[in-house]
């Protein structure tokens, strides 16, 4: 029992990272319907941010925070602005092609500058875990999870209590009648581009103490992201927030009770299987 | 005139480990070949047929693991392992397009990384068949004449012959089928799968045609990366990576032309490997900066480009 | 024998009856007209005969062989062919490219099908524009590309979705001059239409639909005078 409760701790904490990032992709996705294979190097610059932040100017990560998200912010801008724009009216599949160019761009350039040695933070208060209730909680991994409802909260109360969150959403749901009430659509793809690669960053910067750090992080995580973001509905936050936290509690529980191999497949078969039979999610919040 | 120039191409190329004999130069030849026929399988799923595949490493180790398995278990020579991983591959193609051609556009794209990941890791956890993370290792090939004189394994230059037969056959079977009523249909079902139902084509039947003409070829030149390279692991064989990479050789060379792959082999595996010896890592550099390149600026590739200063009128979807 | 026999066609979508128990036959060689208000299931129907999507009951008959559920490529190479309401060219093909397609089904080898290609172009008066992109095309040179491509599988059944949709005067007789040729070549038409002018003054018989459900079938003249289907399209006189 205890382990089975130590499993879905560590389950939502981790999921809580994969829904921030998730948040990012769909949202993205739901507003401009860009499939962005380059989100996952957007988090891994967020850890190299925070890693060299801490290791050249000892700040802490859970501060450098509060410098990369505003940066990221500013690069999502750029990279949608000058790269990104012309590219869109291409179509999906023109997008999907020149996004997984620029993952690969980012990722083989940060490959050359920083190597592919194996990077790690060590935190002075984090060497012991916390045990409250005798469940083993990582102090990283909780202050992480903390910060992350904070943003998402944030997130949350942005998209839904000011104008230009409202305004993302209608362009989210139908840009063409958005456009004809008077909303920039052309603003809103980028905020929202913007947006969504800082909450990738971000969630970066926060996992940064609790993982191992390398240039090619980002092909696995862009893909465990499509995971969570189709289980959730394509464009849905609340459901990639689910999602994030129904992958992190998967892969958690299917590490102790699955047979340890075959669990990181679990989260592609089931991606394979929503995508076929239930293509606007689990929830069926999305759009397919 | 073609026929000329093209003949003349080939005895240059079958010369070509003779004229420069330096020992680099004949492993970048080898893996040019090798990518050509891998841009030219995915070339004919994706360019020809428009379906997006970002899981082609799948055929390209399941011809691998074939060979690998036939020689060091059953004994049977390389060559046969890598036709029948060829065949292989073409065979579970088709399970792979049951399951993925029900979606469209890039969601195809994404269930193929999907399906490529599974088998990454059913292979890597198989370990009674695949050896699992250890790899597969072929100490010796076989004692073998050709010609009279005994073939000399630690020279690359048998290897070279090897992928210049596999590189010929790619680049006629495509160039046969796209002068075929096959690879009309093909063209018909990338633009408008409906209109192409509608004129009775049986699109679904096209497109897993297509689906497993590709994984042959992936699957011949994954027979031929583990013969060449004599050792193959999951992520070496399966990664999404090597998936990608095919993508862009594709992409950036030419969409939807014969020569398309070859062109593109040239440029991004010269240009990755001169750097690789270098530098050791980032040579992927290249390929990422050249596809958003070419989507950019240049969607028909560098071999499209060419193509078009040569000949003004409107070509027929090529 | 009747060449199309639809017996109680019924189609749901979710909850949403589009076609119901629709019932009629067409004559080898006659122009059915197949009219009715917007959203009463003309297209629908279409598609349901073409193959495009499967009855939900009912029964069609196609020479007296049941083809209701057969895909929509093997409708085509039974012999009946379709053009679409919203045209689909091969946008990026030539237009001899978009017929040779078509006529691929009849004669496997390039050369035949170029050929016969041609000889369809000019019966639909678009030799001239053969090594043009299809995506090049006017609306009305889109519309006759589309016939043709659909004659080029030498269909014995032409279902045709409102071919006179955005033309203007001249081009509808035009269109209307090469309907009849077809039907003179012994090409059975269904043809769904709008331009009710058109329609009546080419077709042999017309079908009423309202709702999913037949509500009249005759001559043109009868059909005209048929109080049920003034209602439906001008709505019922006020008391």
């Amino acid at each position: 029992m205890e382990t089975f409760i130590q499993s879905i701790v560590s389950g939502i904490l981790t999921g809580s990272l994969y829904a921030m990032i998730g948040v990012g992709l769909t949202v993205i996705f739901g507003v401009m319907r860009i499939i962005n294979m380059a989100h996952g190097d957007m988090v891994m610059l967020g850890m190299y941010g925070s890693f060299w932040a801490f290791t050249l100017l000892k700040i802490d990560p859970f501060l450098s925070i509060l410098i990369w998200f505003p940066a990221a912010f500013v690069l999502g801008f750029l990279t949608y602005r000058f790269l990104l724009k012309k590219i869109v009216p291409a179509g999906e599949l023109n997008t999907l092609l020149y996004t997984a160019g620029l993952s690969l761009f980012i990722a083989n350039t940060a490959l050359l500058i920083w190597t592919g040695d194996y990077r790690t933070i060590k935190l002075d208060y984090a060497v012991m875990p916390l045990r409250p209730l005798g469940i083993a909680v990582p102090i990283p991994l909780a202050i992480a999870f903390g910060m992350a409802i904070v943003i998402t909260a944030a997130l949350y109360w942005f998209l839904v209590r000011t104008p230009t969150g409202r305004a993302i959403r209608a362009t989210s749901q139908e840009p063409e009648a958005a456009a004809l009430m008077g909303v920039d659509v052309d603003r809103m793809a980028v905020i929202t581009f913007a947006l969504g690669t800082a909450l990738a960053c971000g969630a970066g910067v926060l996992l940064a103490p609790s993982l191992y750090l390398y240039p090619t992080v980002g092909e696995i995580l862009v893909a465990k992201c499509f995971v969570i973001v189709v289980l959730g509905g394509l464009g849905s936050v609340p459901g990639a927030i689910a999602g994030g936290v129904l992958l992190g509690l998967v892969e958690s529980l299917g590490a102790v009770y699955v047979s340890v191999p075959y669990k990181d497949a679990i989260g592609f078969v089931i991606f394979l299987l929503v995508l076929l039979f239930r293509p606007s999610g689990l929830f069926g919040v999305g759009k397919s | 005139m073609k026929k000329l120039i093209l003949a003349g191409l080939i005895i240059l190329l079958l010369a070509a480990p003779w004229i420069i004999a330096k020992p680099f130069f004949v492993h970048l030849m080898i893996m040019v070949l090798m990518w050509t026929v891998l841009g030219a399988s995915w070339n004919l799923l994706g360019g020809f047929t428009g379906q997006v595949s970002f899981g082609h490493a799948t055929f390209l180790g399941a011809g691998a693991y074939t060979m690998m398995i036939l020689y060091l278990k059953c004994g049977l020579d390389p060559w046969y392992g890598i036709l029948i991983g060829g065949l292989v591959a073409a065979l579970i193609a088709l399970p792979i397009g049951y399951i993925c051609f029900r979606l469209r556009g890039p969601y195809f794209a994404l269930s193929t990384l999907a399906v490529a990941e599974i088998i990454r890791l059913v292979a890597l956890n198989w370990e009674s068949l695949t050896a699992g993370p250890v790899g597969l290792l072929i100490t010796t090939l076989p004692k073998v004449s050709f010609g009279g004189q005994a073939i000399n394994w630690e020279s690359k230059t048998p290897f070279f012959y090897i992928a210049v037969v596999i590189t010929l056959a790619a680049l006629w079977a495509t160039a046969v089928i796209s002068r075929s009523r096959l690879g009309a249909y093909l063209l018909a079902v990338r633009e408008d799968i409906d209109s192409a139902e509608a004129v009775g084509i049986n699109t679904v039947q096209v497109r897993v045609a297509a689906f497993s003409l590709s994984a042959f070829f992936a699957g011949l030149a994954g027979g031929f990366y583990a013969m060449y390279l004599r050792y193959i692991d999951p992520d070496a064989v399966f990664s999404i990576a090597l998936s990608v990479e095919m993508v862009f050789i594709a992409v950036v060379g030419g969409l939807t032309t014969v020569a398309g792959p070859l062109i593109g082999a040239i440029f991004l595996v010269t240009l990755g490997e001169t750097f690789r010896e270098r530098f050791l890592v980032g040579h992927l550099i290249f390929y990422g900066f050249f596809m958003m390149l070419s989507i950019r600026y240049m969607p028909e590739g560098i071999w499209g480009k060419v193509r078009n200063w040569f000949t003004k009128s409107p070509n027929t979807g090529n | 024998m009747s060449l199309l026999q639809l017996k109680g066609l019924t189609k749901f979508f979710g909850g949403l009856q589009a076609v119901s128990e629709l019932t009629f036959d067409v004559q080898p060689g006659e122009i059915l007209g197949l009219i009715g208000p917007n959203g009463a299931g003309k297209t629908t129907a279409f598609n349901l005969i073409a193959g495009f999507i499967s009855p939900s009951t009912g029964e069609i008959f196609f020479q007296g062989e049941s083809i209701g559920g057969m895909k929509a490529y093997a409708v085509t190479r039974k012999g009946i062919a379709r053009t679409f309401q919203i045209v689909k060219p091969f946008k990026k093909l030539s237009v001899l490219e978009n017929v040779t397609l078509a006529a691929f089904l009849k004669f496997p080898a390039r050369r035949e099908a170029e050929q016969a290609a041609s000889r369809i172009l000019a019966k639909v008066g678009l030799s001239a524009k053969s090594q043009s992109l299809a995506g090049d095309l006017t609306l009305s040179e889109q519309k006759r590309l589309e016939i043709a491509r659909a004659l080029a599988t030498e269909p014995k059944l032409l279902l045709l979705d409102e071919p006179m949709g955005g033309l203007n005067p001249t081009e509808i007789d035009q269109a209307s001059k090469l309907v009849k040729t077809i039907c003179q070549e012994g090409i059975t038409i269904i043809w769904v239409e709008h331009v009710l002018k058109a329609i009546m003054n080419v077709s042999d018989r017309v079908v009423v639909i309202n709702y999913g459900k037949k509500i009249a079938e005759g001559t043109p003249e009868e059909v005209v005078e048929n109080p049920e289907v003034i209602t439906a399209y001008l709505g019922a006189k006020k008391k």
